[in-house]
This record gives C-alpha cells, sequence and structure tokens, in this order.
C-alpha cells in the first residue's frame, strides 16, 4: 500500500502541475501513477457502481450517451470521455474522481474501454457492469482478428460483473460463460439476408462443435441470428429486443418484459440504432425508468465529431467518421450511403496519417472492406485524397467502380477541388480518426464552392 | 484451364488474403476456382487440381485444419514431391511445420512438411514492412503476426530478405519453397502488391496472360511502394 499512496500524491502533484499549465492532465497522471503502482487500479477509490463500454465499434458514441444520460437524471457520474479509454486514461480519470484521503467522490463512473487493453484494467476494477457492443476484425496490426479480443476479454472478466450484450453478435454474445448476462437485439427485419454479402463474416462455424453455422438472417458481417445444426448451439435470445423501427417518424419500439416503449432515434444508421439499444438496456438495468429515457432521447444526436449535416444552398454536406483500418466500420458507413436515396460525391479521407509521415501504411485492410457496396450508380463520383490514394483507387477498380467516377488528389486538401456540385449530389466527406482536421478544411472548401458557385435559384431549377 | 482449390474459406481467409485468388480470376477467364469447407474432403485428393490454396486463420482455426489435413499427409506429401502447387499464407505455413509451440511450451503437431516449427507469442505481437527477392524479382509486402517460424531454411527459402526479417527476426531468409510448395508470411494480398510475382505465380499455372488486371494501375502501385520501401528513412516496424 505504501508504493499505492506514493503513486496516488505523486500522480496527484503531476495532474496539478499540468493543470497549471492549462493541459487536460487526462493521460500523464495515470501513466506516472501506473509506472509507480503497476496494480493502481486495484486501489484507487471508485465509485460504488462502474460501468465499462468496449467492443470494436460504437464504444465513444455509446460511452457518451450513458455520460449524457444519467447526467440528465441528476446522477453525479465520473467519466474518461476527455481522456484516452487505455488503462493510464482510466487511472487518470479514477484519480480524478479520488478525494485527497483517497475516497471516490462520485456515485457512478462510465468508462469506455479499449478492447485490446481489458487484461490490463478489468482484473482490477471489477466493473459492475461490462457492455460490449459488438466483436469485429479491427487494426490488423493490433487487434489482429476478432477470436484474439473476444480471448483477452473473456479472460480478464470478473465473475461478478453483469455482462450487457448483443445477442445478434455470434462472438462477443459468448463471453462471460458464468457471468450474469442480460442480451439485447433487434427482431428480423425486411432488410435482412440469407447469406452474409460481405467479404467478411468470423462467425461461420460453431464456436462450440466447428459445424457450419445456418443463419436465420444476417444483417451485417456475421450479425444476424444462427443455429448450430450440429449441436444445438443458438443465438441467445434478447431480453431487450427492437420490435420495429420506423424511420419516417425516427422511432424504434422495445419491448422488454412485455413491457413496450417508443423511443426517438439518435440516427437511422442500424450500428447506431445498436449503440443506442445497448444504451437503453444499461440505463434500464441499473433503475433508470424507460419513460425518462423517452424524454432523454428527444433531444440527442450523434455527435458532431462522429457525423455532421449541412445544407449549404441546397447541397447537403456529410461529414462521417470511417475509421481506416477498421474494415467492418468502414464497409457498414459505405453501405448505409448506397443506401441512402439520392445521387451522391463521396471523399475518402482514409489513410493513416501517421503511418504515412515516417512509415508505409499496410493497406492490407482495404481487402477485407467492402468497397464493392461503393460501386454502384446513385455514387457519381469518388474523390480520393492522401498518400494512398493509388492503393483506393485499384481497391475500387478492382470492386468494379468505373474508372471515370474516380478521381486520385495526392493532397488530401485539394479533394474539396474536384466535386462536381451538380444535380443536387449529396456530398460526404468520410475520415479517419487522424484525418479528422483536414476533414474540417475541405469541408469549408466545398462550402466555399458552393458558396460560390452554386445558388440556390440554379438548384431548384436543376430539381 | 488451371484449377485452384481455396481450403477451409470460412476460416481461413484473414487480412484480405483472399483477394490473391479473386485477382487471379480477374486476370483471366483460365482459372476456375473451388472452394473447399471443413466438412468437406479436399478436392485435390481425388481430382486434378493445379494449386492448393490455404490463406492465414485464426490459432484456433490452426489446429482445425491441422486435425482435418492430418489423415492426408502422405499424400500431400506425394503431391509436393509431383510438383503440385500449395501455396500457404501467413500462419496458415505454419500447418506444413513441424509442430506449433504455445507460450507455456505445450506444443501443436504439424502436419510435418517443412522441417519448420513456430513459436507463439500472443502478446506481443510483430509488424513490419517487408522488402526481399526472388530470382531478379523484388518483392513489397507487410508482415503482421503472433508467430514466428524457425529452422534452417537457408537452402529452401522463397524470398532473400533485403529490408525487415526472414521467417524470424534472426533470419534474411523468408518464407519456404520445396518444388511447388510456396509458403510465406508476406501479406499484401502478396499477388496485388507485387505484378511480377503475380504473373511468375500464373506462369507456374500454365496460364498465358498478355495483361494482369488493371495491370497500369498495379505496377503504379508497385513502384511507389517499392520506392517507399527502398527509402532508408521508411520505418519498417
Amino acid at each position: 500500500m505504501i508504493r499505492f499512496y506514493l503513486a496516488f500524491y505523486v500522480a496527484k502533484i503531476v495532474k496539478a502541475i499540468l493543470r497549471c499549465l492549462h493541459r487536460n492532465a487526462t493521460q500523464v497522471p495515470g501513466r506516472v501513477a501506473l509506472s509507480i503502482c503497476p496494480n493502481f487500479l486495484e486501489y484507487i477509490a471508485k465509485p460504488n457502481t462502474i460501468i465499462t463500454v468496449t467492443g470494436t465499434n460504437g464504444k465513444t458514441t455509446v460511452s457518451n450517451l450513458i455520460l449524457e444520460i444519467l447526467e440528465a437524471n441528476g446522477k453525479n457520474v465520473i467519466s474518461n470521455k476527455f481522456g484516452s479509454n487505455i488503462n493510464s486514461g482510466i487511472a487518470s480519470c479514477l484519480l480524478s474522481g479520488a478525494s485527497f484521503f483517497n475516497k471516490a467522490k462520485n456515485e457512478i463512473a462510465v468508462l469506455e474501454m479499449d478492447e485490446r487493453s481489458s487484461l490490463k484494467i478489468l482484473p482490477y476494477l471489477k466493473p459492475t457492469y461490462l457492455v460490449c457492443i459488438n466483436l469485429f476484425r479491427d487494426s490488423i496490426r493490433r487487434n489482429a482478428h476478432a477470436d484474439f479480443i473476444f480471448n483477452i476479454i473473456n479472460s480478464a472478466l470478473s465473475k461478478d460483473t453483469k455482462l450487457i450484450l448483443n445477442a445478434d453478435d455470434l462472438i462477443s454474445s459468448n463471453l462471460g460463460k458464468e457471468n450474469s448476462k442480460v442480451y439485447f437485439g433487434i427482431n428480423k427485419l425486411e432488410t435482412d439476408l440469407k447469406e452474409s454479402i460481405n467479404i467478411i463474416n468470423d462467425a461461420r462455424i460453431c464456436p462450440k462443435c466447428g459445424t457450419k453455422l445456418k443463419y436465420n438472417y444476417v444483417r451485417y458481417h456475421h450479425i444476424g441470428n444462427a443455429y448450430c445444426p450440429g449441436c444445438g448451439y443458438k443465438s441467445p435470445d434478447a431480453d431487450y429486443k427492437i420490435t420495429n423501427i420506423d424511420y419516417e417518424k425516427n422511432i424504434i419500439t422495445v419491448e422488454h418484459e412485455k413491457q413496450i416503449y417508443n423511443y426517438n432515434m439518435i440516427s437511422d444508421s442500424i450500428f447506431n440504432i445498436y449503440n443506442m439499444l445497448a444504451v437503453i438496456t444499461l440505463l434500464q438495468e441499473i433503475g433508470i425508468e424507460p419513460e425518462q429515457l423517452q424524454e432523454n432521447f428527444k433531444n440527442h444526436k450523434i455527435v458532431e465529431s462522429r457525423f455532421s449535416k449541412k445544407n449549404i444552398n441546397g447541397i447537403n454536406v456529410i461529414k462521417h467518421l470511417s475509421k481506416g483500418q477498421n474494415p467492418i466500420a468502414c464497409s457498414c458507413v459505405f453501405d448505409y450511403i448506397k443506401k441512402e436515396k439520392g445521387s451522391k460525391e463521396i471523399i475518402l479521407l482514409l489513410y493513416d496519417y501517421f503511418d504515412a509521415k515516417e512509415s508505409s501504411e499496410n493497406m492490407t485492410w482495404l481487402y477485407d472492406c467492402d468497397f464493392e457496396f461503393l460501386n454502384t450508380k446513385s455514387i457519381e463520383k469518388i474523390v480520393i485524397g492522401g498518400p494512398r490514394c493509388q492503393d483506393f483507387y485499384l481497391r475500387l477498380l478492382i470492386a468494379g467502380v468505373n474508372k471515370e467516377k474516380l478521381v486520385c488528389a495526392q493532397k488530401p486538401e485539394d479533394t474539396a477541388e474536384y466535386l462536381s456540385l451538380n444535380n443536387k449530389n449529396d456530398i460526404y466527406v468520410l475520415y479517419d480518426v487522424y484525418t479528422e482536421t483536414i476533414a474540417n478544411d475541405v469541408c469549408k472548401k466545398i462550402e466555399n464552392r458552393i458558396n460560390n458557385e452554386v445558388s440556390i435559384e440554379e438548384n431548384d431549377q436543376a430539381v | 484451364m488451371a484449377k485452384i482449390e481455396i481450403l477451409y474459406p470460412e476460416i481461413c481467409n484473414l487480412y484480405g488474403n483472399m483477394y490473391n485468388i479473386k485477382y487471379l480470376q480477374q486476370c483471366t477467364d483460365e482459372i476456375e476456382v473451388f472452394e473447399t469447407a471443413l466438412t468437406d474432403k479436399p478436392k485435390f485428393l481425388t481430382e486434378n487440381i493445379d494449386m492448393v490454396y490455404i490463406a492465414p486463420m485464426t490459432e484456433k482455426s490452426q489446429e482445425l485444419v491441422i486435425e482435418k489435413l492430418k489423415p492426408y499427409v502422405q499424400e500431400i506429401k506425394n503431391q509436393i514431391e509431383e510438383n503440385k502447387i500449395f501455396f500457404a499464407i501467413g500462419n496458415a505455413l505454419e500447418i506444413f511445420g513441424d509442430y506449433i509451440e504455445n507460450e507455456d511450451g505445450t506444443k501443436i503437431e504439424g502436419l510435418g512438411i517443412t522441417n519448420l516449427y513456430a513459436k507463439r507469442d500472443m502478446m506481443h505481437r510483430y509488424n513490419s514492412l517487408f522488402l526481399g527477392t526472388i530470382e531478379d524479382i523484388k518483392i513489397v509486402g507487410f508482415k503482421s503476426q503472433f508467430s514466428m517460424s524457425f529452422g534452417d531454411n537457408s537452402k529452401n527459402y522463397l524470398f532473400k530478405t533485403e529490408k525487415g526479417d526472414g521467417i524470424n527476426k534472426q533470419t534474411k531468409f523468408e518464407g519456404v519453397r520445396i518444388n511447388n510448395f510456396i509458403g510465406t508470411y508476406v501479406l499484401g494480398p502478396i499477388l496485388i502488391l507485387n505484378p511480377q510475382f503475380c504473373k511468375y505465380i500464373l506462369n507456374l499455372l500454365n496460364v498465358g496472360i498478355d495483361k494482369l488486371a488493371f495491370e497500369d494501375e498495379v505496377t503504379k502501385c508497385y513502384r511507389i511502394r517499392l520506392k517507399e520501401f527502398e527509402n532508408p528513412k521508411t520505418i519498417y516496424d
């Protein structure tokens, strides 16, 4: 314990100094604490209720929503919203929430957790709830494959943690054999398929006996409902299930224990509907009444850093996060755009900014990602920006996209110049976490071009 | 018409490597592809197949694949002797080795064909660029793996490494070549990243073509990457 208190007070001092220097102090104090006391997370004072949120895609959105709704309901919450989601970020967060005498100042902690870091966090934190939204392939360099990440989380779980899991995810739904579990899921939709059309489906064989799984329906990748004809293994039944999605009225219907409630959607993309359902499930489990949640969801939208839509002189400019190196996230966004009404032009800014500076980016992920979804009539032009534009260009050709639709811009900031800005095309700017600043500049250039070149009257005539 | 059999694509499909074969199909109509599931007996045992292809997989899947292929070890050896093309990418190469060793020392017996063995280190992923040669062809690609192979491949390597590592960090000999058994850790997909090597494989298959699919674009990407990889300032891992 001496080591812990040494770490605790040194980290507090480091934090105070950083604050004096107007720094966020969301990472360094935790790193210092962990370097002095590797099991710092075990001894640091924690709120009575700890909610950890993990998964390949959606954990930031889900964590932020949980935090905002808990705060809107008057709860005293601490979170790592502005810090990192690895062990040092979580240590910094809990340090902030601990008094000088190591007493927890908050009643609830909402902690977004990097799934790869589970072994360094979960055994010490022993959270009350763990929400795992999904598990997919992610960065080849860091996360390798979904089975690897599944094993990491599974081996780090405390038996006392209640799991909030996605019943429609044939991988993460198998987490925590001995844990108490609550499942969320979406009933069969009209748009569901019998066979996966994605390049990747990492749940094709039964995890118990290896027999080929039979899908009752597939939504995307391995998300769906399946059973094993060999041993009887099947997708779990959802405790909280969406029974209807009304895209016109922007409403989802959620059923739990025969009670039915409608909620305003935060976004009409299927992956964000799952995110929303995970939030509803967790919050109802910790005692927030559904009537209250209905009110909370009336005013929520996806945060602007992930999705924004602006209408400029009649042209929609949509900025959408689409994580590079993450083939599932990009495939989902491509599928979403493909299914949106109207004609479109797309700017792709999906290269790895840091790899481009000193090394050469590993581009294998392009061939796990469904660029074929962009081979559709409604997408009239694709402008590819950045140092790897030729690789994207080739991938799009292999996906069947016509050469005439493609433009390469080595300098990403030049991409806006190549847009046609005609026929009232919606413009999508897809960017990686590391290219957001560039995406913002590109959006400004698009806005300037529209303001200078397209008048509202012109567009009215085009209609 | 060349016949390619893809073994167990439902589990052997990591890191974009299914596109090696999809790309070959885009290059020529002279290729017929068969996919064999875990529940099926491999076609190459009973039919005239020109190339057997197997892509990287999870560690759990490696064990399943070894179990499935074990009854056919002698037949695989015979076919390698007879110059059948086997093309194993990433950790699929390890299936054909003597054994795969876990961190705790436990071993999974392999098919015993290459005289190599592999060691896993699941908490330390190895990532690197690769620059090497086969004959006068320069090869570019990526490595991203938990395991490495060991043993003497100095007389039967596939690529000679110029920059990066061979089958492990202590050797500059990458992959293995036994007659037309070809195994390499180099990812890409390797046939899309390396147009000349793609032609080399098509020659092995006895498929003559004038031009690869999107040859100009593939070659442009290759040249850009080669220049980056040859740049002394480029960080490899």
